[in-house]
């Protein structure tokens, strides 16, 4: 297996806002390691959400390639890009995003159920396997005793650990984390990150945004994103996993 | 499969959603309720003409009818029989109906029928009162007033004969029920409590259960011309069986004059009453022996001055076809029957009988009727168009309702697409959904709505008593003396099917947007 996950060569992508059209990224370019904890930060509006995006394939650029796995993402077809996205790839947003309709164990299962197919779905392994596994995701997040409640019956907190539980639940190789902290107190953040690292420690290869240069000391490398494109700064702990 | 599971907790978690579900439920129970009243009441036209005309009528266009009819019968019931089952001969006149006793007066339809043939070619007899209670008792012979009395034990009894028709219903009636209302009121030749002492003949000394009176022919009447209808839908009869009546009808002569002599007065003794279940019959409908008929009015045959004779005339001859005989292809037989018929007369006809011959007309009981039953079904048409174009307006409804709630899920649009979901999936959600609401609401619709229509007799009865004003059904107007309560299982299925697929398309616009969606657009959506 290749050390390297991932590669962004030259990213570029611009935005239309009105008749002006922004530039955001102007040729960003990264190599992403197996098992990498990687901070992207940057001033507000330099496209730090936006290259997370195009990582996770939900964004498309303008120009330049992306190799997940040596397959071009952008390339590929919007079917892989679906399977990308649903199996390789997990999602953590700052304002947690969850379904409000569903429970918190409903919520951790529903990348499941978006893959499951009508058979699986209608001889009941697929509903009964995603309820298995989500429940063991929350335990180890430490929600086991939460499973049956609403995302607004739980702290901020809380509903980010679901969150992580739902970006992991497929057992994605590579973890999306945009401002995971940011919309969380001080104690409550440093518990989220404490469970990054965690996950990290543990061979998740972890891509996270982040302004907050105190939360950004825990990765393996810290990027900054300047004029749209892509600088590298050495991290505190300056390890790099050896993948 | 998530698209199953998504839909269905939006649609018993979303508020909105129950609005949606509303307003499908109003419109199917609109629809049901206009298409099983609509359509009850033509089933109903169809079904009460039929029952009243029987399948083929030959008809005089002309009040003075046409003779050789009973030539006629013979033919077809000898040279037909293989197509016609039976042919009776009746004669219409209009007069003036009067209860001596009471001095009640009400126009009338006189018709003169072969009582015996008569309820052979029609439903007619299905609708006697008496009858029903003392079978085999009804007839328009000469008759007289049957009084109650007691008998040897000092029990109060009927004549012989009616208690021994009674005996007979009683073992035939399957319907407990019916038996126990008989024994609350027993005497049903009163059919109500008051005016109790008019069931004795209070001129005889005679305490037995006797026929009392003068004999005279027998009369039956429409139920609606002497009864006081009550508004469960029943009568409160304040004549008695056997009551006199006097019938004051106009002869006309065979050339289509009046006689010149006064009015005709014919004494009568109420035999039955009959419910059509027709308003417009029922109110004034007066049924008499033919025979009697034919000959008070002059219409019977009769000796000139030159030794032959003016022939019988009759207004109609009501043919019941056998079963399973085409409508069409029988009233086509009898048709050319006819021509057969009128070719083989004498050749040297009276002046009045060949014009009279000639306003013959052959007609299927559909042809009949069928200036009232198509203005009926057009009348449905309008109303379902009109419906039509309010379903429309909900699913227009549905589609605004569709696309407030893609517009507010438009941030989960984008997580599902973030953990894989297609634009497809997403618009399936809303789709499902769309018609997971219509199927609620549909469903709901039809039930309340099949409801409404079962139990809606009751329900005018109900707003009647809150104020006479709310009633809508107005027996005069619509001429049945019930609103038509009948929901067929066809038409639910179709007007549920007909609210899914509404539901659905109204929901197909936003369900495309929520697919289309572009979810960095979706999750940076506050």
């Amino acid at each position: 297996m290749s050390k390297y996950l991932l590669h962004a060569r030259g990213i570029h992508k611009s935005y239309q806002m009105g008749r002006v059209s922004v530039r955001v990224l102007q040729g960003a370019s990264l190599d992403l390691r197996n098992g990498e904890f990687l901070v992207v930060m940057g001033a507000s509006g330099c496209g730090k959400s936006t290259l997370l995006h195009i990582l996770g394939g939900l964004d498309t650029p303008d120009r330049g390639t992306l190799e997940f796995d040596r397959q071009d993402v952008f390339t590929a077809s919007d079917a892989w890009r679906r399977t990308y996205r649903s199996l390789s790839v997990g999602f953590i947003f700052q304002f947690y995003h969850l379904l409000p309709e569903c429970t918190v164990l409903e919520n951790v299962m529903m990348p499941r159920l978006v893959k499951a197919s009508a058979m699986q779905w209608l001889l009941g392994g697929a509903k009964r396997t995603a309820r298995r596994d989500a429940s063991a995701m929350l335990d180890r997040v430490g929600l086991a005793e939460r499973l049956q409640h609403r995302p607004n019956e739980l702290s901020g907190g809380e509903r980010q650990r679901v969150a992580i539980a739902r970006a992991l639940i497929n057992g994605p190789r590579l973890l999306l984390a945009d401002e995971p902290t940011g919309n969380l107190d001080a104690a409550m953040g440093e518990e989220i990150l404490r469970l990054l690292v965690e996950l990290n420690r543990g061979g998740q290869t972890i891509v996270m945004v982040t302004h907050d240069p105190k939360v950004a000391s825990h990765a393996h490398r810290r990027l900054h994103i300047r004029a749209g494109v892509i600088e590298e700064a050495k991290a505190r702990n300056g390890a790099r996993p050896e993948r | 499969m998530y698209k199953w599971f998504l839909a269905w907790r939006y649609l018993h978690t979303k508020l909105i959603a129950f609005f949606a579900v509303c307003a499908v439920a109003l419109c199917v129970f609109m629809v049901l309720v206009a298409m099983s009243v609509m359509g009850g009441f033509v089933d109903k036209v169809r079904e009460r003409s039929r029952g009243l005309l029987s399948d083929v009528i030959v008809e005089a266009g002309t009040m003075q009818g046409f003779p050789y009819y009973q030539k006629f019968i013979d033919v077809l019931m000898s040279d037909h029989r293989d197509v016609v089952q039976i042919a009776t001969p009746t004669i219409v006149a209009y007069g003036i109906l009067r209860v001596p006793d009471t001095t009640l007066t009400r126009p009338a339809d006189v018709r003169g029928i072969k009582l015996d043939e008569y309820v052979q070619v029609n439903t007619f007899g299905q609708g006697f009162h008496y009858d029903r209670y003392y079978p085999g008792t009804t007839h328009l012979g000469l008759q007289r007033q049957p009084f109650a009395g007691f008998d040897a034990d000092g029990a109060l009894t009927l004549p012989p004969d009616h208690v021994k028709a009674n005996e007979k219903w009683r073992r035939a009636e399957t319907d407990p029920k019916a038996i126990a209302d008989y024994d609350a009121e027993p005497f049903r030749l009163r059919g109500s409590s008051e005016g109790g002492d008019r069931i004795f003949d209070v001129d005889s000394t005679d305490i037995r259960a006797v026929y009392g009176g003068d004999a005279f022919p027998g009369v039956i009447v429409g139920c609606d011309m002497i009864n006081e209808r009550t508004r469960e839908g029943g009568y409160k009869r304040w004549d008695p069986r056997g009551i006199r009546m006097t019938l004051t009808t106009i002869a006309i002569t065979a050339s289509g004059n009046l006689t010149g002599e006064a009015p005709v007065s014919i004494p009568l003794r109420l035999a039955d009453d009959s419910h059509t279940g027709v308003y417009e019959v029922d109110v004034k409908a007066v049924y008499v022996d033919f025979d009697m008929l034919q000959k008070k009015l002059g219409m019977n045959a009769m000796p000139r001055g030159d030794g032959t004779f003016i022939q019988a005339r009759a207004k109609q001859i009501i043919i019941r076809l056998h079963e399973g005989i085409e409508l069409n292809a029988g009233a086509d037989e009898i048709r050319t029957a006819w021509t057969e018929f009128l070719a083989a007369l004498p050749v040297q006809l009276d002046l009045n009988d060949e014009r009279s011959l000639g306003f013959v007309r052959v007609s299927t009981w559909e042809e009949m009727q069928s200036t009232f039953i198509g203005a009926v079904e057009k009348e449905k048409i309008l109303m379902m168009v009109i419906l039509g174009v309010i379903s429309i307006v909900a699913i227009v409804l549905i589609g605004c309702v569709f696309y407030m709630i893609v517009e507010k899920k438009t941030r989960d649009i984008g997580v599902l697409k973030a953990l894989g979901a297609s634009g497809t999936g997403i618009a399936g959600i809303f789709i499902t959904y769309a018609a997971g609401v219509g199927a609620a609401g549909s469903i709901l619709g039809a039930g309340f709505g099949a409801l409404f229509v079962h139990y809606i007799n009751e329900i005018q009865a109900l707003l009647e008593r809150v104020h006479p004003q709310l009633r809508v059904w107005n027996p005069e107007i619509y001429s049945f003396d019930r609103i038509p309560n009948v929901v067929k299982p066809d038409d639910v299925i179709t007007i549920v099917l007909v609210a899914i697929t509404a539901a659905v398309i109204g929901a197909t616009i936003p369900a495309i947007i929520a697919g289309r969606v572009w979810p960095v657009k979706a999750l940076r959506y506050e």
